[in-house]
C-alpha cells in the first residue's frame, strides 16, 4: 500500500527519462540580430552596510599618515603593517592597503586593479562652503543606508527614478542582444535597484546558480512534463489582483529560464581556480561558471550583481574589519584569476560599490555613516595600478570634512558609472540616460578603463 | 551576516534525494502521532452574545479575517469567528495573554550550545505561531518584529536569550501603548547590542570620540516617524519646490545620539565590566551615570533638552519627543496595515487608523490594541468585493504556517527544528539580514504596480530563486513529508493528509476539501480544471499520490500566494 516516492516517480515518469531539451524552444522564438561583435561583462560587488574604505586604502607617508592616525585614533591601522603599493603616477604620497588584503595588493601591483578615490553620490560638484550654506543640490538623506544604497544603484539624485543604472543599460542595448538566452542582468543576491528597469527584467538566482523545479520535466510524455504544462497553464490564466499577476510573472520566468541556464551551466568545465568558502566567494564562483558558458547561452553583454554584508561597523570595528576586507580581497582575487583561466580577463570587469564611507571619528569602538569612500575596479581592461581622482585630506574639520569626519566626495558615482558604461558599450548619446548628472561634472570619463 | 551555508546545502541535498527517491535515513515508519493539538479550541463558546452582525459572517469573510489576523485559518478558528463574529473574535483575541519563548528556552541546560538554542528559539516561535491561543497577538508581534528589527544574523548570533525575551516583549506590548513599546524596545539589550546603543559613551573630544549614531538614526527612520514629514493620511508633505520635507537632519541625530549614552548590561559592577548573562539578557539596560552626556541635546521640532539632566530624564523626554511627532500615527498605521491587510491602503484608510492612534476615543494617544482593532474592522479590510489592488502577497513564512496549521504539521521529536527558516523561506523569526527587514515597505516591482505608483513589499523576496525553492518545498512537504510516509526521520516536519486520502476516489470532493482548507473554498475555474486533469492522470492507489498532488498544486498556486 505504502509506495515510496521513488516508486511514484518511476511510475509517473515511465515513458521518459529526465533528459531535457535546454533552450531549444526559446532559441526558436527569438530571432534578432546582434549589435555587438564581442563579449563584455560587468560584475558589481556591493558591500552592504558602508565600507570603511579609508582604512582600506591608507596614506603611508609619515606626514599624511599622522593626519590620518590623529583623526582615527584607536581605529587607525598601524603604519608599519600597511601593505605597500606603488601606483604608476604619484601624487607625492605613499599609500598602503589594510594588512588583510594581500590579494588586492597583488592585483594592484600587477596592473589588474585600480582604486577610484573618494567617490560618492553627488548631484553637482560640492565644496564644504556650499554644503554648509546649502548652496548646492545634494542627494536626499545623505548618511542613511537604504537611501544611499539607492543613490549608488540608481544615480537618481532628487528624482523619483525607480530604475537602476544597470537596468537602464540593459534597456538601452536590448535590441542589440536579442539572441541572448538569459537576461542581461542577473543577480545572485536577491532583488536590487541597480538592475531594475522599465523594459527588461533581471533574473534572480541563488548564490550557487538557478534552482530547477523538482518534479518538472520538459520531456513530453512524462508525468513531470504534464505537471509543468499544467503549472504553466495555471500561470497563463487571468488574475484579478496586481499581486497575483506580479507573482505569476516571477513564476513564469523561474520555470522557463531555470532549465536553460541550468543545462548550460552543467556543461561548464570545472575551474581549477579555488574560490574562498564565503558568501561572496560562492557567488563569484557561480558568476565565473556562467561566464564560462556565455557562448552556449549566446550572451554578449552581462551585468552580474553579487554582494556581501556586515560592513556597518558601528561596533567592534578593529575586530571585524580584517575579516570583512580580507574576504573582499580574497574573493576579488579568486574571481580575477578565474577570468584569466577562462581567457576573459579583458572582457570582464568587476567593481565595488557600498552605501557610503564612514566617519573618520570614532564612537569608541566603531564608526558611523558618512559619504565619500574609495572603490576598487578589477580586470585586464582596467588601466591598473592607479589611484584615480584625489585622495582627500583625512583631517577632522579639514577642507573636505562636513563634520565628524564625513568626507565630501571629489568624484561622483555618476562619473564612476558613466566610465564603466562607456566601456560596456553604451553610446555617448545614451550615457546621460545611464548617469543623469554627468553633465554637471567637467570630467565625464574617469579614464580608468579602455 | 548569514546563516551557515551548510544549512542550504543540507536542504538541497535533501531535495535532490527526495527527487531521486533515495532519500531518508531509513529508520522507523512515521507514526501518525496524536493530532498535535490545534490550539484554537472552537468549543469554548458558551458566552455568545448573539447579535445581528455576527450572523452575517460568511466562511469566506472569516477566512479573510484569519489570513489577516492569525497564522492561518483552521476549521476551528473559522468556526469560532462564525460563532462570535468578527468583532467578537478580535475582542476575544485582544484579551489573550501572550505565549512566550523565554520560559521554554530556560528549560534547557545553561551551557547549551548557542546554535542548538537558536534552533530551540525558532522552534518555540513556530510552536506559538501554529498552536498559540493568542493568534492575533502573535501575528502583531511578528509584524512588529519586522518594523523594530533585531536579528539573529550578525552580532546577536549568540544572544539567544535576549532575542527570545525581545520577542516576548513585542508580544506582551502588542496591544499596549506605543510609548511603552518604544521605551521597552530602546532599553532592551537585544536592541542595545543590535544597534549599538549598549555601551554607547558620552563624547571624548581629546580622542575624537563622539556618541554612536546608529540607534538614534534608526529609531526615527524605521521605528517611528520616517525620513519625511507626512500628512495624517500618510501622503508626503512637500515644500514650495515640491520636494519632500525631511523630518530631521544630522544635528538632530547627533542630539539623540547624546541622549542614548551611558546604558549597558544591567547588574554589572561598572560600565567597563558590563557583560551579558542569562539573567540580564532579559533585563532592560541599566544607566551608568558617569558615562551619560550631560550637555544640552537638540531633538525633533526645535525641542532642545537642557543640560544637566539625568540619563533617565533625557531618555524619557527624548522618547516623548518622538512619540508626539505627528508622523507616528500615519507611519505606524501604514506599517501595520501593510503587514496585516494590504500593501496599498487608501489615504482615507490610513487617516482613519492614524486618527485612532492619535486618540483611541478615550483621549489616549498610542493605544496599539485600538489601532489593531481599527485596522481589522475598517471597511477596507473587511471589503470582500474583488479589488485589483486590495490585499497583498502573503509573506512566504505565512504561506507555510497556514499550510502547517490546517494540516497539523508536527515532527516525531515534537517541535519544529527549523533554524534555517530564513534560508528555506526567505524569512524566519528574528532572522532578517539587516535592520531594514526582509523587504522594504516601499518596494515596487517593475510593471503595472510601479507604473501605478503602488507598492508590493513581499514581492521583493518573491524572486525566481525563492519562488522555485518554495514550490520545491511544497512538493517535498506533500509527497514525502506526510503522515503516510515510511521514511520520515524524527526531525522531519510532516503534515496529516489522511482526510484527503479518504477522498481520492472522488476528485471533485478532494479538490473541494483542499480548496476549502487553503482557499476558503474560493478556487478559480482554471485552477480546478488543471488540478482535475493532473489528478485524473494519477492512479487512485496509493491514496497519498492524489492527496499530495491536490495540496501541492493548490499550495503552489498564485491564488494561494495572494491574501485578499
Amino acid at each position: 500500500m505504502n509506495l515510496d516516492r521513488r516508486a511514484f516517480l518511476a511510475r509517473a515518469a515511465a515513458t521518459a527519462a529526465f533528459a531535457s531539451t535546454p533552450g531549444a524552444a526559446f532559441s526558436q522564438v527569438v530571432g534578432g540580430g546582434s549589435g555587438f561583435s564581442d563579449y563584455r561583462a560587468l560584475v558589481c560587488v556591493f558591500l552592504f552596510g558602508g565600507n570603511d574604505s579609508f582604512n582600506m586604502l591608507v596614506p603611508r607617508s609619515t606626514a599624511e599618515y599622522n593626519v590620518y592616525a590623529n583623526a582615527r585614533q584607536n581605529l587607525s591601522v598601524a603604519q608599519d603593517v600597511l601593505l605597500p603599493i606603488n601606483p604608476l603616477a604619484s601624487d607625492g604620497v605613499d599609500y598602503g592597503l589594510h594588512p588583510s588584503m594581500p590579494g588586492l595588493q597583488t592585483l594592484f601591483e600587477s596592473g589588474a586593479a585600480t582604486f577610484v578615490a573618494n567617490v560618492g553620490p553627488l548631484i553637482e560638484p560640492t565644496t564644504k562652503d556650499q554644503f554648509l550654506n546649502q548652496a548646492v543640490l545634494l542627494p536626499p538623506q545623505l548618511f542613511s543606508h537604504n537611501d544611499q544604497q539607492d543613490q549608488w544603484q540608481s544615480l537618481k539624485g532628487q528624482a523619483l527614478t525607480a530604475t537602476g543604472w544597470a537596468g537602464r543599460m540593459a534597456d538601452i542595448i536590448r535590441d542589440g542582444v536579442s539572441n541572448q538566452q538569459m537576461a542581461t542582468n542577473a543577480s545572485l543576491f536577491g532583488t536590487n535597484l541597480l538592475q531594475s528597469a522599465d523594459d527588461t527584467v533581471a533574473y534572480v538566482m541563488g548564490p550557487g546558480g538557478p534552482l530547477q523545479f523538482e518534479g518538472f520535466s520538459t520531456t513530453p510524455g512524462s508525468f513531470e512534463f504534464q505537471q509543468r504544462e499544467a503549472f504553466l497553464r495555471v500561470l497563463r490564466a487571468q488574475y484579478g489582483s496586481i499581486y497575483e499577476r506580479a507573482f505569476v510573472d516571477v513564476q513564469q520566468r523561474a520555470i522557463e529560464e531555470a532549465d536553460t541556464i541550468t543545462a548550460a551551466i552543467s556543461t561548464a568545465p570545472p575551474l581549477t581556480t579555488a574560490f574562498p568558502d564565503s558568501q561572496l566567494g560562492q557567488q563569484l564562483n557561480t558568476v565565473a561558471r556562467l561566464i564560462a558558458v556565455r557562448e552556449r547561452l549566446s550572451m554578449q553583454r552581462q551585468i552580474f550583481f553579487v554582494a556581501t554584508g556586515g560592513f556597518d561597523s558601528h561596533d567592534n570595528q578593529n575586530e571585524d574589519q580584517p575579516a570583512l576586507l580580507g574576504g573582499v580581497s580574497e574573493a576579488l582575487k579568486a574571481f580575477y584569476d578565474a577570468t584569466v583561466e577562462l581567457g576573459v580577463s579583458r572582457e570582464v570587469t568587476s567593481f565595488t560599490q557600498s552605501d557610503f564611507g564612514r566617519t573618520l571619528t570614532s564612537n569608541g569602538d566603531g564608526t558611523d555613516h558618512a559619504w565619500g569612500g574609495n572603490q576598487i575596479v578589477v580586470g585586464d581592461s582596467v588601466l591598473g595600478r592607479q589611484i584615480i581622482g584625489q585622495y582627500p585630506l583625512l583631517q577632522i574639520d579639514g577642507a573636505d570634512d562636513v563634520g565628524g569626519g564625513r568626507i565630501i566626495p571629489t568624484l561622483s558615482a555618476d562619473q564612476y558609472a558613466a566610465t564603466l558604461a562607456r566601456w560596456f558599450g553604451i553610446a555617448e548619446s545614451d550615457i546621460g540616460a545611464v548617469a543623469p548628472h554627468l553633465a554637471n561634472f567637467s570630467q565625464t570619463d574617469l579614464g580608468f578603463i579602455a | 551576516m548569514q546563516l551557515p551555508t551548510r544549512c542550504l546545502i543540507t536542504l538541497l541535498v535533501l531535495l535532490t534525494l527526495a527527487a531521486t527517491g533515495c532519500g531518508g535515513g531509513g529508520g522507523g515508519s512515521g507514526s501518525t502521532g496524536s493530532g498535535g493539538g490545534n490550539g484554537d479550541s472552537g468549543d469554548s463558546a458558551g458566552d455568545d452574545d448573539d447579535n445581528d452582525s455576527t450572523a452575517a459572517v460568511s466562511v469566506a469573510e472569516a477566512f479573510q479575517l484569519l489570513n489577516q489576523a492569525s497564522f492561518g485559518p483552521t476549521e476551528a478558528s473559522v468556526a469560532r469567528v462564525l460563532d462570535i463574529g468578527i468583532e467578537g473574535w478580535i475582542d476575544e483575541q485582544l484579551q489573550q495573554p501572550a505565549s512566550l519563548q523565554l520560559p521554554y528556552l530556560l528549560t534547557f541546560p545553561e551551557d547549551a550550545d548557542s546554535v542548538e538554542l537558536q534552533t530551540d528559539r525558532v522552534d518555540v516561535w513556530y510552536r506559538n505561531a501554529l498552536h498559540g491561543e493568542d493568534q492575533l497577538r502573535q501575528r502583531v508581534a511578528f509584524a512588529l518584529s519586522q518594523i523594530m528589527v533585531v536579528s539573529q544574523q550578525g552580532v546577536l548570533v549568540n544572544g539567544v536569550y535576549a532575542l527570545a525575551d525581545y520577542y516576548d516583549m513585542l508580544a506582551e506590548d502588542a496591544f499596549g501603548n506605543y510609548r511603552d513599546l518604544i521605551e521597552d524596545v530602546t532599553l532592551h539589550p537585544a536592541m542595545g547590542v543590535y544597534l549599538s546603543m549598549l555601551g554607547n559613551e558620552k563624547p571624548d573630544s581629546a580622542r575624537n570620540i563622539r556618541p554612536d549614531e546608529n540607534y538614534a538614526r534608526e529609531l526615527m527612520q524605521l521605528f517611528s516617524i520616517g525620513l519625511v514629514e507626512l500628512n495624517s493620511d500618510g501622503s508626503q508633505k512637500v515644500d514650495a519646490m515640491g520636494l519632500p520635507v525631511p523630518t530631521y537632519d544630522q544635528s538632530v541625530i547627533e542630539g539623540f545620539s547624546h541622549v542614548y549614552t551611558g546604558w549597558n548590561w544591567a547588574g554589572a559592577p561598572s560600565f567597563q565590566f558590563a557583560r551579558p548573562t542569562i539573567e540580564n539578557q532579559a533585563l532592560p539596560m541599566q544607566l551608568y551615570p558617569d558615562f551619560h552626556d550631560t550637555g544640552s541635546k537638540k531633538l525633533l521640532n526645535g525641542v532642545v533638552l537642557p543640560p544637566g539632566q539625568s540619563g533617565e530624564e533625557d531618555l524619557s523626554a527624548a522618547l516623548d519627543n518622538v512619540f508626539n511627532h505627528p508622523n507616528v500615527g500615519p507611519f505606524i498605521a501604514i506599517r501595520l496595515i501593510q503587514r496585516l491587510v494590504t500593501s496599498n491602503p487608501s489615504p482615507a484608510y490610513v487617516a482613519r487608523v492614524a486618527g485612532v492612534f492619535d486618540n483611541d476615543g478615550s483621549g489616549v494617544r498610542g493605544n496599539l490594541g485600538a489601532v489593531v482593532k481599527a485596522i481589522l474592522m475598517d471597511p477596507e479590510a473587511r471589503g470582500s468585493a474583488p479589488s485589483q489592488t486590495g490585499g497583498k502577497l502573503k509573506e512566504p513564512i505565512l504561506r507555510v504556517t497556514q499550510l502547517w496549521r490546517v494540516y497539523d504539521a508536527q515532527s516525531s521529536v515534537g517541535g519544529y527544528p527549523l533554524v534555517e527558516s530564513f534560508i528555506l523561506f526567505g524569512q524566519g523569526p528574528l532572522q532578517s539580514p539587516s535592520v531594514f527587514n526582509f523587504f522594504s515597505p516601499f518596494y515596487a516591482p517593475a510593471g503595472e504596480i510601479r507604473d501605478a505608483g503602488l507598492v508590493a513589499p513581499e514581492l521583493q523576496i518573491a524572486t525566481e530563486y525563492q519562488n522555485t525553492l518554495f514550490t520545491n518545498l511544497m512538493l517535498l512537504q506533500t509527497f514525502s513529508f506526510n503522515q503516510a510516509s515510511d521514511s520520515l526521520r524524527p526531525e522531519d516536519i510532516f503534515i496529516d493528509i489522511s482526510e484527503e486520502m479518504s477522498l481520492v476516489d472522488d476528485i471533485d470532493a478532494l479538490i473541494d476539501r483542499v480548496a476549502g482548507k487553503l482557499l476558503g473554498g474560493e478556487i478559480s475555474a482554471a485552477l480546478r480544471q488543471e488540478l482535475t486533469g493532473m489528478l485524473e492522470i494519477l492512479p487512485s492507489e496509493p491514496a497519498e499520490f492524489r492527496a499530495a498532488e491536490a495540496i501541492y498544486f493548490i499550495a503552489s498556486s498564485p491564488e494561494y500566494a495572494y491574501q485578499r
